[in-house]
Protein backbone atom coordinates (compact mmCIF):
# COMPACT_ATOMS: atom_id res chain seq x y z
CA UNK A 1 0.00 0.00 0.00
CA UNK A 2 0.97 3.76 -0.17
CA UNK A 3 1.12 6.53 2.17
CA UNK A 4 1.89 10.29 1.01
CA UNK A 5 3.25 8.57 -2.40
CA UNK A 6 5.19 6.31 -0.71
CA UNK A 7 4.90 2.15 -1.02
CA UNK A 8 4.78 0.93 2.72
CA UNK A 9 4.86 -2.91 3.38
CA UNK A 10 2.49 -2.45 6.13
CA UNK A 11 0.72 0.14 7.94
CA UNK A 12 1.99 -0.05 10.95
CA UNK A 13 4.36 2.59 11.83
CA UNK A 14 6.38 3.19 15.17
CA UNK A 15 5.07 6.51 17.17
CA UNK A 16 7.66 8.83 17.97
CA UNK A 17 8.97 8.77 21.15
CA UNK A 18 9.45 4.73 21.73
CA UNK A 19 12.91 3.60 20.92
CA UNK A 20 13.54 6.47 18.53
CA UNK A 21 17.01 7.90 19.26
CA UNK A 22 19.37 5.18 17.42
CA UNK A 23 19.48 4.52 13.48
CA UNK A 24 19.74 0.92 15.09
CA UNK A 25 16.49 0.35 17.18
CA UNK A 26 15.07 2.45 13.88
CA UNK A 27 15.93 -0.51 11.59
CA UNK A 28 15.31 -3.51 13.60
CA UNK A 29 11.50 -1.79 13.84
CA UNK A 30 11.35 -1.81 9.88
CA UNK A 31 13.06 -5.54 10.44
CA UNK A 32 10.02 -6.79 12.95
CA UNK A 33 7.40 -5.77 10.67
CA UNK A 34 6.61 -1.55 10.76
CA UNK A 35 6.17 -0.21 7.43
CA UNK A 36 7.07 3.25 9.05
CA UNK A 37 9.22 4.76 11.58
CA UNK A 38 9.03 7.80 13.29
CA UNK A 39 12.01 9.41 15.21
CA UNK A 40 12.04 10.93 18.72
CA UNK A 41 11.22 14.69 18.17
CA UNK A 42 14.27 16.57 17.27
CA UNK A 43 14.89 19.96 18.89
CA UNK A 44 17.98 22.40 17.70
CA UNK A 45 19.86 21.52 21.03
CA UNK A 46 20.46 18.50 22.35
CA UNK A 47 17.61 17.79 25.50
CA UNK A 48 18.69 15.32 28.08
CA UNK A 49 14.59 15.66 29.41
CA UNK A 50 12.88 14.87 32.60
CA UNK A 51 14.57 13.27 35.47
CA UNK A 52 13.33 9.75 35.88
CA UNK A 53 11.03 8.12 36.98
CA UNK A 54 9.92 9.13 33.65
CA UNK A 55 6.75 6.25 33.33
CA UNK A 56 3.92 5.48 35.72
CA UNK A 57 2.26 2.43 34.56
CA UNK A 58 -1.30 2.09 35.82
CA UNK A 59 -4.33 -0.19 35.23
CA UNK A 60 -5.13 2.01 31.62
CA UNK A 61 -1.74 2.75 30.41
CA UNK A 62 0.93 4.70 30.86
CA UNK A 63 1.77 8.29 31.89
CA UNK A 64 5.33 9.79 30.77
CA UNK A 65 7.12 12.44 31.52
CA UNK A 66 9.73 12.28 29.20
CA UNK A 67 10.19 15.64 28.33
CA UNK A 68 11.58 15.64 24.59
CA UNK A 69 14.73 13.78 25.36
CA UNK A 70 17.11 13.81 22.25
CA UNK A 71 20.57 14.39 21.04
CA UNK A 72 19.53 17.61 19.00
CA UNK A 73 18.55 17.80 14.88
CA UNK A 74 22.12 17.54 13.63
CA UNK A 75 22.84 14.11 15.46
CA UNK A 76 19.70 13.20 14.79
CA UNK A 77 19.71 13.27 11.01
CA UNK A 78 23.28 11.63 10.87
CA UNK A 79 20.89 8.88 12.71
CA UNK A 80 18.32 9.19 9.77
CA UNK A 81 21.07 9.26 7.51
CA UNK A 82 22.44 5.66 8.30
CA UNK A 83 18.97 4.44 8.56
CA UNK A 84 18.95 4.61 4.89
CA UNK A 85 21.85 3.71 4.04
CA UNK A 86 21.93 0.63 2.12
CA UNK A 87 18.26 0.07 4.13
CA UNK A 88 14.68 -0.29 2.70
CA UNK A 89 12.45 2.19 5.08
CA UNK A 90 10.48 4.67 5.34
CA UNK A 91 10.97 7.54 8.11
CA UNK A 92 8.87 9.98 9.73
CA UNK A 93 11.34 12.76 10.70
CA UNK A 94 9.42 14.52 13.89
CA UNK A 95 10.66 18.21 14.84
CA UNK A 96 10.06 20.43 18.09
CA UNK A 97 10.46 24.47 18.23
CA UNK A 98 9.85 26.51 20.36
CA UNK A 99 8.69 28.96 17.80
CA UNK A 100 7.40 29.13 14.17
CA UNK A 101 11.29 30.57 13.08
CA UNK A 102 12.74 27.57 15.19
CA UNK A 103 10.12 24.80 13.36
CA UNK A 104 11.42 26.66 9.52
CA UNK A 105 15.04 26.09 11.14
CA UNK A 106 14.51 22.47 11.62
CA UNK A 107 12.93 21.90 8.31
CA UNK A 108 15.71 22.98 6.85
CA UNK A 109 18.00 21.06 8.27
CA UNK A 110 15.72 17.78 7.44
CA UNK A 111 16.10 19.09 4.00
CA UNK A 112 19.10 18.01 3.84
CA UNK A 113 18.58 14.69 4.64
CA UNK A 114 17.30 11.76 3.38
CA UNK A 115 13.73 11.68 5.44
CA UNK A 116 10.83 11.12 3.41
CA UNK A 117 8.38 13.05 5.81
CA UNK A 118 8.58 15.39 8.58
CA UNK A 119 6.20 15.43 11.48
CA UNK A 120 5.61 18.56 13.42
CA UNK A 121 5.29 17.93 16.97
CA UNK A 122 2.54 20.71 17.86
CA UNK A 123 1.39 19.21 20.88
CA UNK A 124 3.81 17.50 23.16
CA UNK A 125 1.84 17.93 26.54
CA UNK A 126 5.63 17.55 28.84
CA UNK A 127 7.27 20.90 28.22
CA UNK A 128 4.84 23.04 29.19
CA UNK A 129 6.78 24.45 31.95
CA UNK A 130 9.45 25.46 29.28
CA UNK A 131 7.05 26.75 26.24
CA UNK A 132 3.35 27.36 27.82
CA UNK A 133 0.81 26.12 26.14
CA UNK A 134 1.34 23.48 23.31
CA UNK A 135 0.46 24.68 19.68
CA UNK A 136 -2.09 22.42 19.10
CA UNK A 137 -4.21 24.40 20.82
CA UNK A 138 -3.98 27.35 19.70
CA UNK A 139 -5.37 27.73 16.26
CA UNK A 140 -3.13 30.70 15.31
CA UNK A 141 0.05 29.28 16.17
CA UNK A 142 -1.34 25.89 14.06
CA UNK A 143 -1.83 28.09 10.84
CA UNK A 144 1.36 30.23 11.50
CA UNK A 145 4.07 27.56 11.96
CA UNK A 146 2.42 25.10 9.33
CA UNK A 147 2.30 27.81 6.82
CA UNK A 148 6.08 28.64 7.49
CA UNK A 149 7.34 25.28 7.68
CA UNK A 150 4.58 24.59 4.09
CA UNK A 151 6.85 27.08 2.60
CA UNK A 152 10.15 25.67 3.07
CA UNK A 153 9.88 21.77 3.49
CA UNK A 154 11.36 19.37 0.06
CA UNK A 155 9.40 16.84 2.06
CA UNK A 156 5.49 16.03 3.15
CA UNK A 157 4.16 17.55 6.23
CA UNK A 158 2.05 15.95 9.12
CA UNK A 159 0.84 18.29 11.99
CA UNK A 160 0.65 15.93 15.16
CA UNK A 161 -2.32 16.87 17.08
CA UNK A 162 -3.23 16.70 20.43
CA UNK A 163 -6.72 15.10 21.66
CA UNK A 164 -6.90 18.09 24.24
CA UNK A 165 -8.04 20.90 22.26
CA UNK A 166 -11.77 21.50 22.10
CA UNK A 167 -12.58 21.10 18.79
CA UNK A 168 -9.49 18.72 17.45
CA UNK A 169 -11.63 18.58 13.80
CA UNK A 170 -11.58 22.28 13.31
CA UNK A 171 -7.68 22.21 14.40
CA UNK A 172 -6.94 19.51 11.61
CA UNK A 173 -9.04 21.55 9.02
CA UNK A 174 -6.73 23.87 9.79
CA UNK A 175 -3.62 22.59 9.48
CA UNK A 176 -4.63 21.33 5.81
CA UNK A 177 -5.63 24.89 4.95
CA UNK A 178 -1.92 25.96 6.00
CA UNK A 179 -0.62 23.33 3.93
CA UNK A 180 -0.07 20.09 5.73
CA UNK A 181 0.01 17.22 3.74
CA UNK A 182 -0.96 14.68 6.82
CA UNK A 183 -2.57 14.71 10.09
CA UNK A 184 -0.59 12.36 12.82
CA UNK A 185 -3.37 12.01 15.74
CA UNK A 186 -3.44 11.39 19.15
CA UNK A 187 -0.39 12.45 21.41
CA UNK A 188 -0.94 11.55 24.55
CA UNK A 189 -3.87 12.69 27.07
CA UNK A 190 -4.17 15.31 29.48
CA UNK A 191 -1.81 15.77 32.04
CA UNK A 192 -2.34 12.29 34.10
CA UNK A 193 -0.98 11.57 37.63
CA UNK A 194 -0.06 8.29 39.02
CA UNK A 195 -0.07 8.20 43.07
CA UNK A 196 1.92 6.04 45.23
CA UNK A 197 -0.28 5.97 48.27
CA UNK A 198 2.51 4.57 50.38
CA UNK A 199 4.71 7.36 49.83
CA UNK A 200 2.05 9.82 49.19
CA UNK A 201 3.91 10.72 46.15
CA UNK A 202 3.10 11.33 42.52
CA UNK A 203 5.39 8.48 40.73
CA UNK A 204 6.47 10.72 37.90
CA UNK A 205 9.47 13.13 39.34
CA UNK A 206 7.64 15.65 36.75
CA UNK A 207 4.34 14.92 38.59
CA UNK A 208 2.19 14.37 35.78
CA UNK A 209 2.54 13.96 32.33
CA UNK A 210 0.79 12.24 28.85
CA UNK A 211 -1.50 9.65 29.19
CA UNK A 212 -1.10 7.02 26.46
CA UNK A 213 -2.52 2.98 26.04
CA UNK A 214 -5.02 1.24 26.04
CA UNK A 215 -7.45 3.64 28.23
CA UNK A 216 -7.33 6.44 25.10
CA UNK A 217 -8.43 3.98 22.15
CA UNK A 218 -11.95 5.26 22.60
CA UNK A 219 -10.93 8.72 22.28
CA UNK A 220 -8.22 8.61 19.64
CA UNK A 221 -10.93 6.46 17.33
CA UNK A 222 -13.68 9.08 17.54
CA UNK A 223 -11.55 11.68 17.56
CA UNK A 224 -10.19 10.18 14.15
CA UNK A 225 -13.61 9.90 12.84
CA UNK A 226 -14.30 13.41 13.43
CA UNK A 227 -11.04 14.62 11.33
CA UNK A 228 -11.59 12.48 7.93
CA UNK A 229 -14.97 13.64 8.29
CA UNK A 230 -13.94 16.82 7.62
CA UNK A 231 -9.94 16.73 6.26
CA UNK A 232 -9.19 15.55 2.41
CA UNK A 233 -5.29 14.42 3.73
CA UNK A 234 -4.34 11.13 5.17
CA UNK A 235 -4.52 10.66 9.07
CA UNK A 236 -1.72 8.27 10.52
CA UNK A 237 -3.97 7.29 13.19
CA UNK A 238 -1.93 6.31 16.97
CA UNK A 239 -3.52 6.27 19.99
CA UNK A 240 -3.91 2.77 22.60
CA UNK A 241 -3.02 0.27 19.56
CA UNK A 242 -2.16 -2.72 21.27
CA UNK A 243 -3.08 -5.29 18.77
CA UNK A 244 -4.24 -6.01 14.87
CA UNK A 245 -7.89 -5.35 15.97
CA UNK A 246 -7.06 -2.10 17.31
CA UNK A 247 -5.54 -1.27 14.24
CA UNK A 248 -8.31 -2.42 11.76
CA UNK A 249 -10.64 -0.27 14.21
CA UNK A 250 -8.25 2.47 14.05
CA UNK A 251 -7.87 2.97 10.21
CA UNK A 252 -11.86 1.94 9.41
CA UNK A 253 -12.53 5.04 11.50
CA UNK A 254 -9.87 6.62 9.26
CA UNK A 255 -6.55 6.23 9.79
CA UNK A 256 -4.38 5.67 6.39
CA UNK A 257 -1.86 3.88 8.70
CA UNK A 258 -1.46 3.26 12.23
CA UNK A 259 1.32 4.01 14.91
CA UNK A 260 1.84 2.24 17.87
CA UNK A 261 3.81 3.43 21.12
CA UNK A 262 3.12 2.31 24.24
CA UNK A 263 1.99 -1.45 23.47
CA UNK A 264 5.55 -2.20 23.18
CA UNK A 265 5.63 -1.95 27.46
CA UNK A 266 3.05 -4.80 27.14
CA UNK A 267 4.06 -6.81 24.22
CA UNK A 268 8.09 -6.39 23.46
CA UNK A 269 9.16 -4.87 20.22
CA UNK A 270 7.21 -8.39 18.90
CA UNK A 271 4.37 -5.80 18.82
CA UNK A 272 4.87 -5.24 14.90
CA UNK A 273 5.25 -8.51 13.81
CA UNK A 274 1.97 -9.74 15.87
CA UNK A 275 -0.06 -7.06 15.11
CA UNK A 276 0.63 -7.53 11.65
CA UNK A 277 -0.13 -11.08 11.73
CA UNK A 278 -3.59 -10.15 13.62
CA UNK A 279 -4.53 -8.09 11.11
CA UNK A 280 -4.21 -10.16 8.42
CA UNK A 281 -5.56 -13.10 10.29
CA UNK A 282 -8.87 -10.43 10.41
CA UNK A 283 -9.00 -9.49 6.74
CA UNK A 284 -8.69 -12.96 5.24
CA UNK A 285 -11.48 -14.29 7.95
CA UNK A 286 -13.60 -11.24 6.78
CA UNK A 287 -12.85 -10.69 2.83
CA UNK A 288 -10.42 -8.01 2.80
CA UNK A 289 -7.78 -8.12 0.23
CA UNK A 290 -5.52 -5.17 1.14
CA UNK A 291 -4.65 -2.77 3.76
CA UNK A 292 -6.39 0.08 1.89
CA UNK A 293 -9.82 -1.57 2.03
CA UNK A 294 -10.00 -0.67 5.68
CA UNK A 295 -9.65 2.78 5.41
CA UNK A 296 -12.84 5.04 6.51
CA UNK A 297 -15.30 2.03 6.05
CA UNK A 298 -16.79 2.38 9.45
CA UNK A 299 -20.41 2.93 8.79
CA UNK A 300 -22.45 4.93 11.74
CA UNK A 301 -25.66 3.79 13.27
CA UNK B 1 -1.01 -2.71 31.94
CA UNK B 2 1.17 -4.68 34.61
CA UNK B 3 2.20 -2.48 37.85
CA UNK B 4 5.62 -3.33 38.74
CA UNK B 5 6.73 -0.77 41.04
CA UNK B 6 6.60 -1.46 44.99
CA UNK B 7 7.53 0.89 47.42
CA UNK B 8 9.34 0.30 51.10
CA UNK B 9 11.45 0.81 53.84
CA UNK B 10 14.86 0.37 53.88
CA UNK B 11 15.37 -2.41 56.31
CA UNK B 12 19.05 -2.20 56.87
CA UNK B 13 22.40 -0.59 55.86
CA UNK B 14 25.71 -1.99 55.92
CA UNK B 15 28.54 0.16 54.94
CA UNK B 16 31.20 -2.31 52.74
CA UNK B 17 33.39 0.26 52.45
CA UNK B 18 35.03 4.31 52.22
CA UNK B 19 32.24 4.46 48.99
CA UNK B 20 30.05 1.27 48.87
CA UNK B 21 26.66 0.48 50.90
CA UNK B 22 24.60 -2.14 50.72
CA UNK B 23 20.46 -1.80 51.49
CA UNK B 24 18.53 -4.26 52.03
CA UNK B 25 14.94 -4.86 52.09
CA UNK B 26 12.01 -7.02 53.75
CA UNK B 27 10.49 -7.86 50.69
CA UNK B 28 10.54 -11.15 48.24
CA UNK B 29 12.58 -10.52 45.09
CA UNK B 30 11.76 -13.31 42.24
CA UNK B 31 15.34 -11.95 40.92
CA UNK B 32 18.41 -13.87 39.86
CA UNK B 33 22.29 -12.78 39.34
CA UNK B 34 22.67 -10.16 37.06
CA UNK B 35 19.23 -9.00 36.92
CA UNK B 36 18.45 -5.61 38.06
CA UNK B 37 15.87 -3.16 40.05
CA UNK B 38 15.03 0.50 39.42
CA UNK B 39 15.28 2.01 42.67
CA UNK B 40 13.16 6.18 42.95
CA UNK B 41 14.17 8.44 45.46
CA UNK B 42 10.74 10.61 45.12
CA UNK B 43 11.79 14.06 44.97
CA UNK B 44 14.86 13.25 43.35
CA UNK B 45 14.95 10.67 40.51
CA UNK B 46 15.26 6.98 39.54
CA UNK B 47 18.15 4.88 38.64
CA UNK B 48 19.30 0.90 37.76
CA UNK B 49 20.62 -1.13 40.73
CA UNK B 50 22.05 -4.73 39.96
CA UNK B 51 21.15 -7.20 42.74
CA UNK B 52 23.18 -8.81 45.41
CA UNK B 53 21.33 -11.16 46.76
CA UNK B 54 17.52 -11.70 46.69
CA UNK B 55 15.90 -14.90 49.18
CA UNK B 56 11.93 -15.68 49.80
CA UNK B 57 11.98 -13.03 52.53
CA UNK B 58 14.67 -9.90 51.00
CA UNK B 59 16.96 -8.66 48.50
CA UNK B 60 19.31 -5.94 48.46
CA UNK B 61 21.72 -4.09 46.35
CA UNK B 62 25.40 -2.83 46.54
CA UNK B 63 25.78 0.37 45.86
CA UNK B 64 28.21 2.88 45.11
CA UNK B 65 28.05 6.80 45.66
CA UNK B 66 28.51 8.56 42.53
CA UNK B 67 26.16 11.24 41.74
CA UNK B 68 22.81 12.87 42.99
CA UNK B 69 20.92 10.43 43.45
CA UNK B 70 22.78 7.68 45.34
CA UNK B 71 24.90 10.96 47.40
CA UNK B 72 20.68 11.24 48.52
CA UNK B 73 20.39 7.73 49.22
CA UNK B 74 23.72 7.27 51.22
CA UNK B 75 21.78 10.62 53.36
CA UNK B 76 19.02 8.74 54.03
CA UNK B 77 18.15 6.12 57.26
CA UNK B 78 16.88 2.90 58.06
CA UNK B 79 13.47 3.30 57.33
CA UNK B 80 12.80 5.69 55.24
CA UNK B 81 10.82 5.07 52.01
CA UNK B 82 12.13 4.33 48.44
CA UNK B 83 10.55 2.62 45.54
CA UNK B 84 11.49 -0.27 43.74
CA UNK B 85 10.35 -1.60 40.61
CA UNK B 86 11.48 -5.14 38.72
CA UNK B 87 13.41 -7.37 38.75
CA UNK B 88 14.29 -6.87 34.96
CA UNK B 89 16.77 -7.98 32.22
CA UNK B 90 18.60 -11.12 31.58
CA UNK B 91 20.16 -13.08 34.42
CA UNK B 92 23.45 -15.19 33.83
CA UNK B 93 22.88 -18.74 32.82
CA UNK B 94 23.12 -21.45 35.27
CA UNK B 95 23.55 -24.69 32.85
CA UNK B 96 27.58 -24.84 33.21
CA UNK B 97 29.57 -27.51 34.87
CA UNK B 98 32.41 -25.87 35.18
CA UNK B 99 32.49 -22.18 35.57
CA UNK B 100 35.64 -19.21 36.08
CA UNK B 101 34.29 -15.86 37.16
CA UNK B 102 36.36 -12.63 36.72
CA UNK B 103 35.33 -9.51 38.64
CA UNK B 104 36.75 -5.92 38.90
CA UNK B 105 35.76 -3.48 41.58
CA UNK B 106 32.16 -3.08 42.84
CA UNK B 107 30.91 -4.77 39.74
CA UNK B 108 31.50 -7.87 41.33
CA UNK B 109 28.00 -8.18 43.12
CA UNK B 110 26.16 -9.67 40.67
CA UNK B 111 28.86 -12.32 40.39
CA UNK B 112 28.90 -13.32 44.47
CA UNK B 113 24.87 -13.56 43.88
CA UNK B 114 25.92 -16.04 41.06
CA UNK B 115 28.30 -17.70 42.83
CA UNK B 116 25.89 -18.44 45.77
CA UNK B 117 23.05 -19.78 43.16
CA UNK B 118 25.57 -21.69 41.65
CA UNK B 119 26.90 -23.72 44.75
CA UNK B 120 23.05 -24.40 45.48
CA UNK B 121 22.33 -25.45 42.18
CA UNK B 122 25.87 -28.29 42.45
CA UNK B 123 28.01 -26.44 40.00
CA UNK B 124 30.50 -28.94 39.76
CA UNK B 125 33.75 -26.84 39.89
CA UNK B 126 33.49 -22.74 40.54
CA UNK B 127 36.76 -20.21 40.55
CA UNK B 128 36.71 -16.43 41.22
CA UNK B 129 38.84 -14.21 40.39
CA UNK B 130 38.39 -10.85 42.23
CA UNK B 131 40.35 -7.96 41.30
CA UNK B 132 39.99 -4.26 42.51
CA UNK B 133 42.61 -1.38 43.37
CA UNK B 134 43.37 -1.88 46.52
CA UNK B 135 42.56 -3.98 49.08
CA UNK B 136 39.84 -2.40 50.86
CA UNK B 137 38.18 -1.91 47.37
CA UNK B 138 37.55 -5.85 47.44
CA UNK B 139 33.93 -7.40 48.24
CA UNK B 140 33.00 -9.99 49.70
CA UNK B 141 35.72 -11.97 49.73
CA UNK B 142 35.04 -14.40 52.57
CA UNK B 143 31.72 -14.79 50.59
CA UNK B 144 33.80 -16.14 47.28
CA UNK B 145 35.70 -18.08 49.39
CA UNK B 146 33.01 -19.88 50.96
CA UNK B 147 30.57 -20.42 47.62
CA UNK B 148 34.08 -21.28 45.49
CA UNK B 149 36.61 -24.20 45.16
CA UNK B 150 38.91 -21.91 44.28
CA UNK B 151 39.07 -18.35 45.20
CA UNK B 152 42.09 -15.75 44.08
CA UNK B 153 42.40 -12.16 44.44
CA UNK B 154 44.42 -9.34 42.40
CA UNK B 155 45.27 -6.00 43.48
CA UNK B 156 46.93 -3.49 41.24
CA UNK B 157 49.01 -2.73 44.29
CA UNK B 158 49.75 -6.39 45.55
CA UNK B 159 48.61 -4.90 48.99
CA UNK B 160 46.34 -8.73 48.86
CA UNK B 161 46.33 -11.42 46.35
CA UNK B 162 48.30 -11.68 42.89
CA UNK B 163 50.04 -8.18 42.11
CA UNK B 164 48.25 -7.47 38.66
CA UNK B 165 44.77 -7.26 37.21
CA UNK B 166 41.96 -9.47 37.42
CA UNK B 167 42.81 -10.00 33.78
CA UNK B 168 46.27 -10.89 34.34
CA UNK B 169 45.46 -14.13 36.87
CA UNK B 170 42.65 -15.10 34.05
CA UNK B 171 45.12 -15.81 31.54
CA UNK B 172 47.28 -17.70 33.60
CA UNK B 173 44.67 -19.73 35.44
CA UNK B 174 43.50 -20.33 31.51
CA UNK B 175 46.67 -21.60 30.56
CA UNK B 176 46.34 -24.27 33.04
CA UNK B 177 42.97 -25.40 33.13
CA UNK B 178 39.55 -24.95 30.44
CA UNK B 179 35.84 -23.84 31.83
CA UNK B 180 32.09 -24.22 29.93
CA UNK B 181 31.87 -20.62 31.00
CA UNK B 182 33.50 -17.70 31.89
CA UNK B 183 31.00 -14.81 33.60
CA UNK B 184 32.84 -11.52 33.57
CA UNK B 185 31.53 -8.28 35.50
CA UNK B 186 33.71 -5.11 35.49
CA UNK B 187 34.34 -1.92 34.10
CA UNK B 188 34.18 -1.68 30.44
CA UNK B 189 37.46 -1.57 29.88
CA UNK B 190 38.75 -4.66 31.80
CA UNK B 191 35.69 -6.52 30.25
CA UNK B 192 37.34 -5.88 26.74
CA UNK B 193 40.36 -6.79 28.23
CA UNK B 194 39.12 -10.53 29.56
CA UNK B 195 36.78 -11.18 26.61
CA UNK B 196 40.20 -10.78 24.12
CA UNK B 197 41.81 -13.27 26.67
CA UNK B 198 38.66 -15.16 26.76
CA UNK B 199 38.28 -15.43 22.88
CA UNK B 200 42.37 -16.37 22.52
CA UNK B 201 41.56 -19.41 24.31
CA UNK B 202 38.11 -20.31 22.33
CA UNK B 203 36.05 -20.26 25.71
CA UNK B 204 32.15 -19.17 26.02
CA UNK B 205 31.47 -16.12 27.90
CA UNK B 206 29.03 -14.05 29.61
CA UNK B 207 29.25 -10.10 30.22
CA UNK B 208 27.53 -8.02 32.66
CA UNK B 209 26.90 -4.68 30.58
CA UNK B 210 26.25 -1.06 31.43
CA UNK B 211 24.15 1.56 29.72
CA UNK B 212 22.43 4.25 30.59
CA UNK B 213 19.09 3.51 31.56
CA UNK B 214 16.20 5.33 32.05
CA UNK B 215 13.07 3.43 31.35
CA UNK B 216 14.34 -0.02 32.31
CA UNK B 217 11.61 -1.92 30.19
CA UNK B 218 12.31 -1.38 26.86
CA UNK B 219 10.64 1.70 25.59
CA UNK B 220 12.77 4.87 25.74
CA UNK B 221 15.66 3.90 24.02
CA UNK B 222 18.40 4.96 26.07
CA UNK B 223 20.23 1.88 26.33
CA UNK B 224 20.37 0.59 22.26
CA UNK B 225 22.82 -0.67 21.53
CA UNK B 226 24.85 -0.51 17.88
CA UNK B 227 24.95 -1.63 15.09
CA UNK B 228 22.07 -3.83 15.74
CA UNK B 229 19.29 -1.76 17.99
CA UNK B 230 20.37 -4.29 21.32
CA UNK B 231 18.01 -3.42 23.61
CA UNK B 232 20.14 -3.65 26.91
CA UNK B 233 17.72 -3.34 29.91
CA UNK B 234 15.19 -6.22 28.18
CA UNK B 235 17.68 -8.61 26.37
CA UNK B 236 20.86 -7.73 28.46
CA UNK B 237 22.32 -6.26 31.14
CA UNK B 238 24.12 -10.36 30.71
CA UNK B 239 25.74 -10.44 27.19
CA UNK B 240 26.18 -14.10 26.13
CA UNK B 241 29.05 -14.49 23.64
CA UNK B 242 27.27 -14.54 20.49
CA UNK B 243 25.46 -11.14 21.16
CA UNK B 244 28.31 -9.54 22.14
CA UNK B 245 29.97 -10.26 18.88
CA UNK B 246 27.32 -8.35 17.21
CA UNK B 247 27.91 -5.38 19.30
CA UNK B 248 30.53 -3.28 17.67
CA UNK B 249 30.66 -0.53 20.00
CA UNK B 250 31.30 -2.89 23.28
CA UNK B 251 34.59 -1.41 24.30
CA UNK B 252 34.91 1.90 22.24
CA UNK B 253 31.45 4.25 22.39
CA UNK B 254 28.13 4.68 24.56
CA UNK B 255 25.70 7.64 24.65
CA UNK B 256 25.23 9.94 26.29
CA UNK B 257 21.97 11.24 28.49
CA UNK B 258 20.67 12.88 25.47
CA UNK B 259 21.54 9.57 23.12
CA UNK B 260 24.72 11.51 21.67
CA UNK B 261 27.53 8.79 20.66
CA UNK B 262 30.56 9.59 22.96
CA UNK B 263 33.72 7.59 23.18
CA UNK B 264 34.40 5.33 25.63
Amino acid sequence: MQFLGKEITTPLTLASGILGISFSSLQRIIRDGAGMVTTKSLSLEPRIGHEGPVIAEFEGGLVNSVGLTNPGIQEGLVEVEKFHKAFQGVSIVSVFGGNAAEFVQLTKFVNGSPADFLELNLSCPNVEDEFKRPFALMPEKITEIVTAVKAVSQIPILAKLSPNAYDVAEMATLAETAGADGITMINTLGHGMVIDAVAKRPVLRNNYGGISGPCIKPLALKLIRDVYQKVKIPILGTGGVSNGLDAVEMMMAGASAVAIGSAVYDRGLDVFKLTKSEMETFMAKHGYSDYSDLIGILQEN
Amino acid sequence: MRRDRVTLPIATIRQENSSLRTFTFDTPLKALPGQFVMLTIFGQGEKPFSILDATETSFSMTIKNIGPLTDRLFQMEVGELVSIRGPYGKAFSTEADRVLMVGGGYATPPLRFQSKVLRESEVNYLVNINGARTRSDLLYVSDFDEFCDRSLVATDDGSMGHKGTAVDVMAEVLEEESFDIIYISGPEKMMKAAVDVARKYAMPFEVNLERYMKCGVGICGSCVMDPNGFILCVEGPVVDHTNLGKLAEFGFSHRDKTGRIKPL
